[in-house]
């Protein structure tokens, strides 16, 4: 989910990808980089992702840039209000009291 | 060599794509992580190696992404196969042989299926096939040389028709001829004569028109003169003739004498049986006198009630069959039978198509066998190769699934050549049988959806029989001691034992198809070398119907023989109504005027059979005392005779027959004497030995159905338009039909029998060959493992004629095991096949001897040259090969 929320805001490769999560959460999820790999490879088989080797404008070699496809985009919304509903859950046993307002 | 090295290079292109691709951007990530830590101020070296340990696992993680697309099962597989191909590329010979085998295996049973699928299987174009029966009638003291069923007499049929519950509806058709216009003069149809039911029983009317009106039926009389007025022609016929005319209802064509109209046009693929239809015409039996419309000679086909079985069927038709015999003499002495159609068509087809599928199934055993032992061999070879992967950690159902995929892809491959070879042959079978296999569905011979499935199942069947059998075996290896006796190779005697039991089986089976092949042989030369009687070549045969009244029946044959007999190149001219080796005659009870009438009427019988004068000369046969007929023998004077030697010997031969005069109870009897003896043909077919016979004359008694015969001084069949030219002169709206070379109708005679030893000689001769590759095979490789004992023995003193006897005897004690089994097999199914043969026994010593004999200097042949090799080892190089 984390991934399919990293390329909703536009195509980017690998490296940027890892790059990203760590930063947004504040390396807080400090993973190994090389798993992040496997993992797009099984969304790609999914049809989630697309990958197309692109050369970006400030260099001049061939990256591997994955973008979001239509279906990853539906799986994206549905994984969100899939996980909206559960931390409202866990919210509700957490702090009971405070759901019931 | 260079297969291998081309699928290598193929396969590794396949796969390797998206390895690379993904290794191409793991190592950009590092090369990007690596430039940040560089411009964070880190080291060249410090930084890759930080980049390498944010990282993880490279190696890892790029098999982690190859697992992401691709299932481990499928890998398995596809490695396998990789395996496989390569195993077979890398053995040639082997797979050669084991495709070729398979594939003729499997074409064979292919070929023989596609007949069976057409003859049991396929359902018979009408709807509700199953409820068509056909029903005949059978005599309660079976005479002797009369069928067990025979055709119906209208006498039974009108009351069958009024009484019985059990069918929708009953029919009688018979199959006569009808002369029309061809596309070059007269022609003659093949017509179905019907009574009005018929396409009732059927279910199918015709597709354009109706059926026939009421009042249209023909008597006996009209029929037989060609007073049709409304025929329904076939939809082939109609396309061939008249291009598929749409507006051809209503219209006008010629029959017979005149012309009928058209109603209506049956739809493409309808048939009557196994009739060969072009026309069909309407019958009408008067039901006070149903015998008029002719006598026990029609086909009788009926429609179930729904719910009726054919049990029930077959009881309420015996009682009302009991009833008729009580009410009617003629029919006193008749019950019935009821058939399924499929069943009567079938018919005497059920044993030959049994046969060959027997004969190919034994085919396809040896085959497994044979694979089964070369498998084996391999196995055994390669089991110091499994027992290092097991060790290594590979499950034994995972070699078994490797070997496995192996046959799989033999039998597979093997299966797809031989759905073509089945093809093929089955095409060529059909043309090839058209003559000796006939059950009126031969154009539906082919390929089809069950075939498919039954090519596949043999795939799946034989993968089976000759692939996991060995497999199974080969993976029990005992790990330990197979890697220790690597070199020794593992001499294990079960699995030996196994291999000889096999060779053992396949000679057997080799013995009897070879029994039965030379059976056949034997038969079919001895009925090719039958004394005919008669000399076929240059010969010429044309058949007609002439109708009309004695006297003009008897001029129009006269007319037609005088104007061929004067055309150059005519040797001899003259008509028979039965050709020789046709199988039909008219036959009667007859006795000598002036001797005393026998108390038995019927002890005295013979054939009878209308010539003209000259048919000796043109069929050539020999008038070996007395005269021919002559131009003196007219309606008017006496009636003359010639009989057979078999008719002399049996009636007459304590006294010269000339001059005697006989009476017979067949049509039109008149005091006949007896002018003349000719030589025996065979009448009745190739295996029927000569009947008495008496030839009347046709000038004096002409019948209808007329065959000419002439002898040509050249190649007859150049002969033929001229003769049919010349015969149109005479009348140009009488027909000739079937027109052909006698050699050729002799020929056709010899169809079956021909096929059967071309058949089954064909693949006993496979089979000979595939046993003796199996013992050779078996050989080699046992002589192959025990060079070290050979080469210990012969340093020990054993001389080389010593190695080799032992070496052979090995092999020939398995073949003499599957003589005596094989010889003992082929005399209990002895009875099988006797009904096929002619001329020699079923348990023939000869044919035996010579079998054995072959088998022996085929089991030489494959012994002697492992046995030799055996002879040839020189025991330094053996001792020290280990």
């Amino acid at each position: 989910m984390l991934i399919l929320r990293t390329l909703a805001s536009g195509p980017s490769h690998g490296h940027e990808i890892a790059k990203h999560i760590q930063r947004t959460t504040d390396e807080l999820l400090h993973v190994e980089h090389g798993s992040l790999y496997p993992a797009l490879h099984r969304l790609e088989r999914k049809g989630w992702l697309s990958a197309k080797w692109e050369t970006p404008r400030d260099r001049n070699r061939e990256f591997k840039y994955y973008r979001l496809t239509a279906a990853g985009r539906k799986q994206l919304s549905r994984e969100e209000s899939k996980w909206n509903r559960m931390t409202k859950a866990i919210a509700q046993i957490m702090w009971p009291s405070e759901a019931e307002h | 060599m260079l297969g291998a090295r081309w699928y290598g290079r193929l396969w590794r292109r396949a796969s390797a794509g998206r390895d690379e691709e993904a290794a191409r951007e793991l190592q950009d990530h590092l090369d990007l992580e690596a430039e940040d830590l560089r411009q964070a101020g880190f080291s060249l070296k410090e930084s890759e190696y930080g980049a390498r340990r944010a990282f993880g696992n490279a190696t890892l993680i790029q098999e982690e992404i190859h697992a992401v697309w691709t299932s481990i099962v499928l890998e398995q597989l596809v490695q396998d196969v990789h395996y496989a191909i390569r195993t077979l590329v890398k053995t040639p010979g082997f797979s050669v042989v084991a495709l070729l085998s398979l594939a003729l295996g499997i074409g064979a049973n292919t070929a023989i299926f596609t007949f069976v699928n057409a003859a049991f299987l396929k359902p018979l174009p009408y709807p509700n096939a199953g409820r068509i029966v056909v029903l005949r009638q059978r005599p309660l003291r079976p005479l002797q040389g009369i069928a067990t069923a025979t055709l119906v007499h209208p006498r039974s049929f009108v009351r069958w028709q009024d009484r019985a519950r059990s069918f929708e509806a009953l029919a009688l058709a018979q199959p006569v001829p009808m002369t029309t216009e061809g596309a070059d003069g007269a022609e003659q149809v093949p017509g179905l004569w019907v009574s009005p039911e018929l396409f009732r029983v059927f279910g199918v009317r015709p597709f354009l028109g109706q059926e026939f009106s009421s009042q249209s039926g023909l008597g006996r009389v009209e029929a037989r003169d060609g007073r049709v007025s409304e025929v329904i022609l076939s939809q082939a016929y109609w396309q061939r003739r008249f291009g598929g005319d749409p507006d051809i209802v209503g219209k006008m064509i010629p029959a017979g004498r005149a012309s009928a109209v058209v109603v209506g046009v049956m739809p493409a693929g309808f048939r009557v049986g196994s009739f060969n239809v072009d026309v069909y015409t309407p019958m009408r039996i008067e039901r006070s006198r149903p015998e008029s419309v002719g006598s026990r000679s029609f086909l009788c086909i009926g429609r179930l009630g729904p719910g009726v079985t054919l049990k029930s069927a077959q009881a309420e038709m015996e009682l009302i069959a009991a009833q008729v015999a009580k009410e009617d003499a003629i029919e006193k002495e008749f019950g019935v039978i009821v058939t399924s159609l499929r069943d009567y068509l079938v018919g005497e087809n059920r044993s030959t198509l049994l046969i060959l599928s027997a004969v190919v199934g034994v085919i396809l055993l040896i085959v497994c066998g044979n694979l089964a032992s070369l498998l084996l061999t391999r196995g055994i070879g390669r089991q110091s190769e499994l027992a290092v992967r097991t060790a290594l950690g590979a499950s034994r159902w995972r070699i078994v699934q490797q070997l496995g995929v192996e046959s799989l892809i033999l039998s597979g491959l093997g299966g797809v050549i031989g759905l073509c070879f089945g093809w093929a042959g089955s095409r060529a079978l059909a043309s090839l049988s058209e003559t000796a296999v006939n059950f009126g569905q031969l154009s539906d011979v082919g390929l089809d959806g069950r075939v498919l499935a039954f090519t596949l199942a043999l795939v799946g069947l034989t993968t089976v029989l000759f692939g996991l059998f060995p497999a199974w075996q080969v993976s029990q290896v005992d790990l330990q001691a197979s890697m220790k006796s690597q070199r020794r190779g593992a001499t294990g005697g079960g699995r030996v034992s196994t291999r000889s039991l096999l060779v053992i089986a396949e000679v057997t089976l080799a013995v009897v198809l070879l029994v039965g092949a030379s059976l056949l042989l034997r038969t079919f030369s001895n009925l090719s070398d039958v004394e005919l009687g008669f000399r076929p070549e240059n010969v010429l045969t044309m058949r007609t119907l002439v109708v009309g009244s004695a006297d003009s029946r008897a001029t129009l044959t006269g007319a037609i023989l005088e104007r061929v007999e004067s055309l150059p190149g005519v040797r001899a001219v003259g008509t028979i109504q039965f050709l020789p080796l046709a199988g039909m005659t008219n036959q009667g009870p007859f006795h000598f005027i002036g001797r005393p009438m026998p108390a038995d009427p019927t002890s005295m019988e013979s054939d009878v059979s209308t010539v003209s004068s000259g048919y000796f000369a043109a069929i050539g046969m020999e008038v070996l005392r007395g005269r021919d007929f002559g131009t003196e023998d007219r309606m008017a004077s006496p009636r003359v005779a010639l009989v057979n030697e078999a008719f002399v010997h049996k009636y007459s031969h304590e006294e010269d027959p000339i001059g005697r005069v006989i009476i017979g109870d067949w049509s039109n009897p008149k005091p006949t004497a007896i002018v003349g003896v000719v030589n025996d043909v065979r009448q009745n077919g190739l295996a029927a030995e000569p009947r008495p016979t008496v030839f009347l004359a046709q000038s004096q008694v002409p019948g209808y159905l007329t065959n000419l015969v002439v002898r040509t001084a050249m190649d007859p069949v150049v002969m033929a338009a001229t003769i049919r030219r010349e015969v149109r002169q005479v009348d140009p709206r009488q027909p000739f039909t079937d027109i052909q070379p006698m050699s050729h109708y002799v020929s056709t005679q010899l169809a079956r029998p021909r096929l059967y030893a071309a058949f089954v000689g064909a693949f006993a001769a496979l089979a000979l060959f595939l046993a003796t590759i199996g013992l050779y095979g078996l050989l080699a490789y046992e002589v192959s493992q025990r060079t070290h004992e050979i080469g210990l023995r012969m340093a020990l003193g054993a001389r080389p004629g010593d190695v080799v006897a032992s070496a052979m005897w090995q092999g020939g004690r398995l073949v003499l095991i599957g003589l005596t089994l094989g010889t003992l097999t082929a005399f209990a199914l002895s009875s099988v096949v006797s009904d096929l043969l002619f001329g020699v026994h079923a348990t023939d010593p000869l044919t035996y001897l010579a079998v054995a004999f072959v088998f022996g200097a085929a089991a030489i042949l494959a012994t002697f040259l492992p046995a030799h090799r055996a002879a040839v080892i020189d025991p330094l190089t053996a001792l020290r090969y280990e």
